[in-house]
């Protein structure tokens, strides 16, 4: 078991009280596996992510990412767990506008320490097919191309996990679909295991499986979709 | 690798300009610390060389008693020259004439500054003198051709000696100001000075050392020499001292630059404190994707600290460069204008402004970069989320702290500095309370306008805490800069009124009251521009309220009285006294009352030598004039005005009480240059008048006014250009939010007119406020200045209270619509996709 989710809750404080904003939620995904999280938009996607990933912290339960409990691990912790074993991709693209498209990719193996960044990230550059636009700023590049970048960074240091968040939700639909294809193929490639959120249904369709979101209530739907 | 990382981030960051602000701050602090310090280190040494011609020296040491020759060894062991200069009052005899004279024996070397001028005639432009008089020679000044009805070649006998007379003296560069204990001087040899005979123990004699060589060994001699030395017989004296007009121009002129550099630096690291503040915020989703990413905090204040460190040196070094260049154009400058040549400068203002740069850059990012190192990875999904908020108190501290540290490395001067920055703190506070007040009144005169207003107004409140921060920071920078522009005109119209060019620039003195009408005549027939004329009665105070005054103040005469009689020290020479009706020009009544006519006797005393002798309106002083003794009231004290050339009067008296006294009379006029040669048949009729000639010292005044000027003519450009810098920062300042409200206007189908035109509005708002908050601080900090620090009346600027406003209004209008312009001409796509 990669991953899994014990009795997972989140509650936040708002001006007109508490907000349960994900019901208590218990998951398990296998290594390789490629999920998709789909619901309506506030549903509790992002938040299920974010917690999934160690961006942010529940306020009850556990995640466990290869039996490590990430509630008993501290930020910096956490920061070395997503170093070592995980990489994303955002809706908003989200690279450094200062650095080139071959910088963006070698940021995370560098913060990682990992030798060979340079190799690495140009030899993904070359697979997503932007070799030749490397010493482009994100600024200079179309949407489709940013995200095509960002693919690269999620996958350079070959990391055992990989979360996107509405990885298409910015691109037109042709684009879109390269991007999707891209990002299946490396995954494919790679053997790593994918959790993305999405409220498109065709996109979800492409993964193994599809949990669904509704008002903070996560139920296994592969057989809906399917 | 994390080196890597910021080594990367700095060098495109440069490339795209995404730091350009933030190392133009720094740039500019470094520039203007460096600049300022080395042009005003360079400056004051030249000044300090040029002016200590007025000692003849860099140091002169003087006594009553001779001074041992160990000391002279000392000095000249650390590699100061030294020269003797002795002087005492004399006879001198010839044609069966006596006059009484200044003599001046001197060593070989003097001057040691400045130069000595001698001509072969009397009253006549002279030439530098080459050497000094030979043995059994004697130069003497113009007046005394005239007194003794000599020609060059004869002999005057003084004491035991006889003198030939070789040259004229026409310049003297340690001739002082005094005008009436000046007899006319004679030069001669301090080796021939026994055979003189004329000291005697006892005899009146001042023992002048002169000193000059580099500020280091005149300081460390300074320490060795100031235990040793006695109150009362010694005085230690540098140019600087005293109350001459050229002393109080100079400490005046220093106090100025010193403050407008403070000013500068204030500025300057206000700038980069506001591009600290955007640098760092820009960074926040750079930092959350870098902890996305799996970058450790640690990671993130390695590499942070080491890309603004790397900023830092880059800028420091850049600025160094810069403001070498720019004080050495300066230097240059100003060196052609006055055809001087400017000493180098010492190390310590290159290691102030790489200090300074340093420090505002450290101190200034500190928290911001707290900030930044806090941000949480989840921004990258919550956008608004900017981690835990440190306390805000920590921020003021750090930055007031930084300012007051600044100022004090600046000046050295606690007591300075920390005025300076409590009022600085006060007027802030006030500043932002009432910018406040006036955003939201503007927000209800807003609200009737039209949709361009109203947008702006609503603009103006929706920001309303950044905006009262901002025009805090526009106030400060307007109000420095008027205040700076302003104390500089006054500054310069001061000295410009105390030396107007028709100035007087000749002393006559010894006039016999029944030669005054025709003295006059002469003036006018000559079309010769001339004062007043003051009768002149010498005389001596002998008692104050029946408390018997001593003669002399120095310690063997002092014992040597006490030993006959019980008293206290009083003036210890003779006094020139006069009588006038009207108060003099340049005097101004502190205590008491000036007289009407046909009043009692009475006496009105200057406030220094009130003050000295403890003196208050309704004390009775008695004076002994020619023997005959007489008490009057005081019944005001005055304060004179020492700096003008003019003559001025411990004790002036109604007319009531002296004009039965024998008088002599002194006036002053200004003979053009062209004329000088026609002064001696001028004054041929009246060979008992002395005259001093006061053109050496205007010209010397004036040429240290001169350099002073161009000094703070450069200073108020650096001060400009670091209030504009201040300006542009806080405009871009608030560049991204403003860019999140046009792309919303935008799209809602605003047209680009109406975006301009807000923006033009609310600038030019937050200008005119920020401009009428600044001319109130600033004519109120004038106030404090001018009374305070620098002497002068205190005087409104009405005129300001309309340029203020509205050249805010211009200033911060142009600059926030120039740095829109690019965002409003960008089509709704690109803004969007530059938000994204």
């Amino acid at each position: 078991m990669l991953i899994q989710a014990q009795q997972l809750e989140k509650i936040v404080d708002t001006s007109e009280g508490k907000l349960q904003i994900l019901q208590p939620i218990n998951v398990s995904i296998n290594a390789g596996e490629t999920v998709a999280i789909v619901g309506a938009s506030g549903s509790g996607k992002s938040t299920l992510l974010s917690l999934l990933a160690g961006l942010d912290l529940a306020t009850a339960g556990d995640v466990l990412i290869e039996n490590e409990k990430l509630s008993e691990l501290d930020e910096e912790q956490r920061a070395k767990v997503r170093a070592d074993k995980i990489g994303f991709i955002f809706q908003q693209f989200l690279l450094v506008p200062s650095l080139t498209a071959l910088e963006n990719v070698m940021l995370p193996a560098e913060l990682a320490g990992h030798k060979g960044a340079e190799k690495e990230a140009r030899e993904l550059l070359a697979k997503v097919g932007l070799a030749d636009r490397w010493h482009h700023y994100p600024n200079q590049l179309s949407g489709g191309e940013q995200q095509r970048v960002a693919i690269a960074r999620a996958f350079v240091g070959q990391p055992k996990i990989l979360f996107a968040d509405e990885p298409t939700g910015n691109l037109d639909t042709h684009t879109g679909e390269k991007v999707e294809q891209l990002l299946f193929d490396l995954n494919k490639d790679y053997g790593t295991t994918l959790i993305m959120v999405t409220h498109d249904n065709q996109l979800a369709e492409k993964c193994q499986r599809v949990l669904r979101m509704d008002a903070g209530k996560l139920t296994e739907a592969t057989q809906d979709v399917a | 690798m994390w080196h890597k990382i910021s080594f990367r981030l700095l060098k495109q960051e440069l490339k795209r300009g995404e730091l350009t602000i933030m190392a133009l701050a720094i740039i500019l602090s470094v520039t203007a610390v460096l600049s300022l310090s080395l042009f005003s280190e360079r400056l004051q040494s030249g000044l300090l060389e040029r002016s200590s011609e007025f000692l003849a020296a860099d140091r002169v040491l003087s006594s009553r008693r001779d001074i041992p020759q160990e000391w002279l060894d000392e000095a000249q062991g650390r590699d100061i020259q030294t020269a003797w200069r002795v002087v005492f009052n004399s006879m001198a005899f010839a044609n069966d004439s006596l006059q009484l004279i200044d003599v001046k024996a001197v060593s070989d070397g003097y001057p040691l500054r400045g130069e000595l001028r001698v001509a072969e005639q009397p009253f006549v432009e002279g030439e530098v003198a080459r050497g000094l008089p030979e043995p059994g020679e004697a130069w003497v000044a113009s007046s005394l051709f005239q007194a003794l009805q000599i020609e060059l070649g004869d002999s005057i006998e003084v004491g035991n000696s006889e003198f030939k007379v070789t040259k004229v003296v026409t310049y003297e560069p340690d001739v002082g100001f005094s005008v009436f204990t000046d007899s006319p001087n004679v030069i001669i040899r301090y080796s021939q000075l026994e055979q003189t005979g004329l000291i005697q123990p006892g005899s009146r004699v001042r023992y002048n050392v002169l000193m000059a060589g580099s500020q280091q060994a005149l300081a460390d001699y300074e320490r060795w020499l100031l235990p040793r030395l006695n109150d009362d017989t010694h005085s230690w004296r540098s140019i600087e001292d005293g109350d001459s007009p050229l002393a109080r121009s100079l400490n005046r002129a220093e106090r100025f630059m010193m403050l407008a550099s403070l000013l500068g630096v204030v500025l300057a690291a206000t700038a980069v404190a506001v591009a600290a503040q955007r640098y760092c915020q820009r960074n926040y989703d750079v930092v959350a994707i870098f902890k996305t990413l799996g970058a450790s905090r640690q990671q993130i204040r390695r590499i942070f600290i080491l890309h603004l460190l790397l900023l830092t040196a880059l800028s420091v070094g850049i600025g160094m460069i810069l403001g070498w260049l720019v004080q050495s154009f300066v230097i240059d400058w100003v060196a052609q204008q006055l055809d001087a040549e400017l000493p180098g400068a010492s190390w310590k203002p290159y290691a102030l402004a790489a200090a300074t740069g340093v420090i505002s850059a450290v101190m200034f990012t500190l928290y911001p970069l707290f900030r930044l190192v806090e941000i949480p990875p989840l921004r990258v999904l919550h956008r608004q989320l900017v981690g835990a908020q440190a306390v805000r108190w920590l921020q003021w501290l750090l930055s007031g702290g930084t300012i007051y540290a600044l100022l004090v490395l600046y000046s050295q001067q606690w007591w300075l500095s920390t005025a300076l920055f409590a009022g600085g703190a006060f007027a802030a506070l006030l500043l932002l309370g009432i910018g406040r007040l006036l955003i939201r009144a503007s927000r209800q005169a807003g609200m009737q306008a039209g949709s361009a207003w109203r947008l702006a107004m609503a603009g103006l409140q929706r920001r309303a805490a950044a905006n009262s921060v901002q025009m805090l920071a526009f106030s400060t920078a307007i109000m420095l800069l008027l205040l700076v522009i302003v104390l500089r005109n006054d500054l310069l119209a001061d000295w410009q009124r105390q030396l107007p060019e028709d100035a007087p620039n000749y002393f006559a003195l010894n006039i016999a009251e029944e030669k005054v009408p025709e003295l006059q005549a002469m003036f006018e027939r000559e079309n010769i521009r001339s004062t007043d004329q003051y009768p002149i009665v010498p005389g001596r105070v002998t008692y104050h309220n029946g408390e018997r005054l001593l003669a002399e103040v120095t310690k063997e005469d002092r014992e040597a009285q006490q030993e006959q009689e019980q008293g206290r020290e009083g003036f210890g020479r003779e006094l020139s006294m006069t009588w006038r009706d009207t108060l003099p020009p340049n005097n101004d009544i502190v205590a008491g009352s000036w007289w009407g006519e046909d009043a009692e006797p009475q006496v009105s005393v200057e406030l220094n030598a009130a003050e000295r002798l403890d003196i208050q309106v309704g004390d009775e002083l008695t004076f002994n004039i020619g023997g005959e003794e007489f008490t009057v009231p005081v019944t005001s004290l005055r304060e004179a005005d020492w700096s003008t050339l003019q003559p001025n009067f411990y004790m002036i008296f109604n007319t009531a009480t002296l004009k039965d006294f024998p008088a002599t009379y002194i006036t002053s006029f200004h003979l053009d240059e062209e004329r000088k040669d026609e002064l001696y048949q001028l004054f041929r009729p009246f060979p008992e008048a002395s005259l001093i000639d006061l053109d050496a010292i205007i010209d010397q005044i004036r040429e240290v006014i001169a350099q002073v000027s161009l000094a703070i003519l450069f200073v108020l450009v650096l001060v400009i250009i670091a209030g504009s810098l201040v300006l542009i920062a806080q405009v871009q300042a608030s560049m991204d939010e403003r860019q999140k409200e046009l792309v919303i206007l935008r799209t809602l189908g605003a047209p680009g007119k109406l975006l301009s035109r807000s923006i033009t509005y609310e600038f030019l708002v937050l200008g005119a406020i920020s401009g009428f908050i600044a001319t109130i601080a600033m004519d109120i900090a004038l106030l404090i200045l001018q009374t305070q620090a620098f002497g002068m009346d205190a005087t409104w600027h009405w005129r300001l209270w309309l340029v203020g406003p509205l050249s805010g209004a211009i200033i911060v209008g142009v600059l926030g619509r120039l740095s829109c312009a690019r965002l409003i001409r960008r089509n709704t796509a690109q803004l969007i996709r530059k938000l994204a």
